[in-house]
């Protein structure tokens, strides 16, 4: 995390840019590329395992325990709706810090830091009701499209009612 | 936070145990306990406490603990007989002391007559009630004057003692005092011991620089400095004098003489300190070194600084004092030394111990047969490794639970208090003081557990008329308990008096609206009333509390730390309070299980026995469930791989059945997949980074580093009545 640190001290000194742009952390869910902000990202970890929660959504996959501390992981593939990940130890957990709680979502792979400009944020578009709900809007970088992941949404609604 | 009030929070910290340990040795006392290592404890207690005091300048506690003191120690030497009225006075007393401390602690003045009936109790049945003492406002009013008037007066350097006559009938006293080296090295001050003299009487101090050396000699360490004191007092005894020098006996030559000699004005000017230097200077030629200020920068340390070498020590007899102290803590029970540490320090230990183990047992996953083969050597080390660290692992985890013991001891003062308040006669008794709870839990219990206490004295239980008229002992009886139970900590507040006037508690919150006019309510939903917030029963309301006064604050303050508070009343025969508290943080023993492929674990205390399936007595009842025969009483079935929506991967038979207790004993039987074996575990928070998931009361982390979840028999139980019901 050196480095990132180091880019957080770069972009503070060149305050004209960077207020106006946004460091994300990409990951990719079957070769589609999301991203989320740098600064809300705690530890990326290799998957090992979750003990799974009862009377949870698919989406849950469980808690691990991160140096003392249970974290809950999200799988974020379920979460869109696309059955849950089969994972190896290749994938990833990107843990995060959402309002007071660290949650870790489950990805296929770290891909990038990208460096986005806030003005390059497009609108979800209007449709499919999951879409506007899970992503913040999109940024377009090197010609690919990044989704941004609404961290709170992905979170709620975790418990099926018993 | 400065050094200093580092030093006084680690004082009152100290003071807190100090009282508990009063506390608890005055109970055996009053229980009949009279063996000399309780008065040596008891003793030793309020030494440290006046000690501590007199360090921070708390005078008024120190004067307190001093008398306190004083009459301990006649009693340790038996001129004073511990009386039953003795130790009421002591038991008291400690009461009061436990106010000084707090006033302290908070910075807050008391009455300057705090005590003081105490106070002059003590002092007469130190001195056999010869002497009758004035009370401490007198006191504190010398006190006053001395510390404003005090002014050394020069006679003259060869320091003949002047002499005062005193008015009215009162004698004067000559005291010659001269510190030794071992006096400063003591951190004693000359000054607390005049002040001390002060309260006895009017009194003029005359120091004697006579010794003082030229300045090229002079030795910062040395003791150049002695003192005269003239006192004059209408009620000071000799030994009321040596007394005050009790403490630095041995470490300096005194002289009590009555003077017979010629009258010096009180109000005669006195020279100050500035003169005196002059005088000094004039007298002994002191070679000027520089302006008279830093003459008077140079004078000071002869009155001030301590001294390392003795100059003028006449050789004296070993005190008695010093060898008591000596002896004091070298006879100090071994259980009673501990350090204070900071939460936040515990809890890195906690987690990077954890993390210890995760990397151990990791290490020893890795290690495949070939490796066992080749490097026995390195497998036997990590073999220890691995014991080391559970070893520490249970260490770590021992030292944030602490026993209840620390807050119980807290109200056997409160019930006694609130008796003498109401004229009832109370007993106190207490059960399961070593359970242990969480440190963070216990500082949240004080309060609602003393509403608790103060609800069950003030209304609970009845007058002692009233109690005879109604068949029952005179003294009535609050039992607090604490005890593990069904996962969770169980706090009863019961008492056998009244009970909650439930038509009068019905009639008030219909009148206040929190219960609709045609609401029907049970019995049990009456008495859980007076958790409602705002609900009072005014009409019933002291001076000390209302029956629900403060209740709703206990729920919310309970509520705050996860737990619950359930009342039940019984008209005419008692009250009983439950106050369970979660899991959280809580050190747990646990069988570890296995439930479709996952772990969790089930609190050990709940678990009644385990049974095989294969083995177990099972009936069916129609709507499909089972339930489990024990011993010709069924019990209702959970299966657990069921209950959380998984599938188990076992067959049948070879499943397991965990009986466990629920509250209020009834039972409930767990089918789980399998069963690992023991351990103790930290309970770790699901609801910090989730949400609360029904049946689950929190997670831990496993040897290997994976989470279990924990069990909540308790909810299984209650949401499955429930279920069934609907």
């Amino acid at each position: 995390m050196e480095a990132l640190g180091l880019r957080d001290d770069y972009s503070d000194t060149t305050a004209g840019a960077s207020q106006n742009s946004l460091q994300l952390i990409a990951f990719s869910i079957d070769e589609q590329i999301y991203g989320v902000e740098i600064t809300t990202v705690r530890e990326i970890r290799a998957w090992n395992g979750a003990t799974p929660l009862p009377n949870t959504r698919e989406y849950v996959r469980g808690v691990i325990n991160l140096r003392g501390t249970i974290v809950p992981i999200f799988d974020l593939r379920a979460r869109f709706g696309d059955g849950q990940t089969n994972p190896t130890k290749n994938h990833v957990v990107v843990v995060m810090s959402v309002g007071e709680k660290w949650i870790g979502i489950l990805v296929d792979a770290v891909s990038d830091i990208l460096t986005v400009s806030k003005d390059d944020i497009h609108a979800v578009p209007e449709g499919n009701s999951g879409d506007t709900e899970l992503l913040n809007g999109i940024v377009t970088h090197d010609g690919r499209m990044v989704g941004l992941i609404d961290l709170a949404a992905v979170v709620s609604g975790a418990k099926t009612d018993v | 936070m400065s050094d200093l009030d580092e030093f006084k929070a680690t004082y009152f910290d100290e003071c807190s145990e100090l009282l508990l340990e009063l506390e608890e040795q005055f109970s055996a006392i009053q229980e009949g306990d009279r063996s000399p290592d309780r008065l040596n404890a008891v003793f030793r207690a309020i030494h440290s406490i006046k000690g501590g005091g007199g360090a921070f300048g708390f005078d008024a506690l120190v004067r307190f603990a001093h008398s306190f003191e004083t009459l301990l120690d006649y009693v340790r030497d038996g001129r004073v007989e511990l009386g039953e009225d003795v130790v009421v006075l002591c038991i008291r007393s400690v009461d009061i002391v436990a106010d000084f401390v707090a006033a302290a602690r908070n910075g807050e003045t008391l009455a300057a007559d705090y005590g003081a009936v105490e106070k002059a109790q003590f002092d007469a049945l130190s001195r056999g009630d010869a002497v009758e003492l004035a009370q401490p406002e007198d006191g504190e009013e010398a006190m006053d004057e001395f510390d404003i008037d005090f002014t050394p007066v020069v006679v003259n350097l060869d320091a003949a003692p002047s002499t005062v006559q005193a008015a009215g009938g009162a004698t004067v006293w000559t005291i010659r005092f001269t510190p030794f080296a071992t006096l400063y090295e003591r951190a004693n001050d000359p000054l607390l011991l005049f002040r001390e003299l002060g309260l006895l009487g009017t009194m003029t101090v005359t120091p004697e620089l006579a010794k003082m050396p030229l300045l090229a000699d002079f030795d910062p360490f040395g003791v150049y400095c002695s003192w005269t004191i003239e006192l004059v007092s209408d009620r000071a005894s000799e030994e009321a004098i040596r007394e005050v020098f009790e403490f630095v006996d041995g470490d300096c030559a005194i002289s009590i003489e009555r003077s017979e000699a010629a009258p010096l004005a009180m109000d005669e000017e006195m020279p100050s300190f500035a003169a005196l230097a002059e005088e000094a200077k004039a007298e002994r030629k002191f070679v000027p070194t520089g302006e008279p200020d830093d003459l008077m920068a140079e004078l000071e340390p002869a009155f001030a600084a301590p001294a390392v070498r003795a100059q003028e020590a006449a050789p004296v007899a070993p005190s008695s004092t010093t060898s008591e102290a000596a002896e004091e803590t070298a006879g100090r029970p071994i259980g009673m030394s501990s350090i204070r540490v900071d939460l936040d320090k515990v809890d890195r230990v906690v987690n990077m111990v954890g993390e210890l183990v995760i990397t151990q047992s990791m290490l020893t996953q890795q290690m495949d047969d070939a490796i066992r083969d080749r490097y026995q050597e390195l497998v036997r080390g990590i073999e220890v490794l691995a014991q080391t660290t559970r070893g520490l692992q249970d260490a770590v985890m021992a030292i944030r639970a602490q026993p209840v013991k620390s807050v119980f001891s807290r109200m056997p003062r409160l019930v006694r208090e609130l008796a003498a308040k109401t004229g009832k006669k109370i007993k106190l008794d207490t059960i399961g003081e070593a359970t242990e709870i969480d440190k963070t839990v216990i500082e949240q219990l004080s309060d609602p557990l003393t509403h608790m206490v103060r609800n069950s004295a003030d209304h609970g239980i009845e007058s002692p008329e009233k109690r005879l008229a109604a068949g029952k002992p005179e003294m009535g009886t609050i039992r607090l308990s604490a005890e593990q139970a069904g996962g969770n900590i169980l706090i009863v507040v019961e008492d056998d008096g009244a009970g909650i006037n439930r038509d009068r508690v019905l009639q008030i919150a219909r009148e206040r609206g929190v219960v609709g006019p045609d609401q029907q309510l049970t019995d049990e939903q009456i008495d859980n009333l007076i958790f409602a917030p705002g609900f009072s029963t005014a009409s019933e309301v002291s001076d000390i509390s209302g029956r629900g006064v403060g209740m709703d604050v206990v729920l919310s303050n309970i509520k705050k730390i996860g737990g619950s508070v359930h009342v039940r009343s019984w008209t005419g025969k008692g009250t009983r309070m439950t106050l369970r508290l979660p899991l959280t943080l809580a050190v747990l023993d646990v069988m570890l299980v296995k439930v479709a492929g996952s772990p969790y674990v089930i609190p050990l205390s709940s678990i009644v026995e385990t049974i095989q399936n294969a083995r177990a007595d099972f009936g069916h009842m129609p709507s499909g469930g089972k339930v489990l025969q024990v011993r010709g009483d069924y019990v209702q079935v959970v299966d657990l791989a069921q209950r959380f929506g998984l599938a188990s991967t076992q067959s049948e038979d070879s499943r397991f059945v965990v009986l466990c207790e629920a509250e209020g004993n009834s039972k409930i039987a767990l089918v789980v997949d399998d069963i690992i074996g023991q351990q103790q575990v930290v309970i770790k928070s699901l609801e910090e980074n989730f949400e609360r998931i029904d049946g689950i009361a929190g997670g831990t982390i496993l040897g290997d580093g994976n989470v279990a979840l924990i069990v909540d028999v308790q909810s299984l139980k209650s949401t499955n009545a429930h279920q069934n019901a609907a």
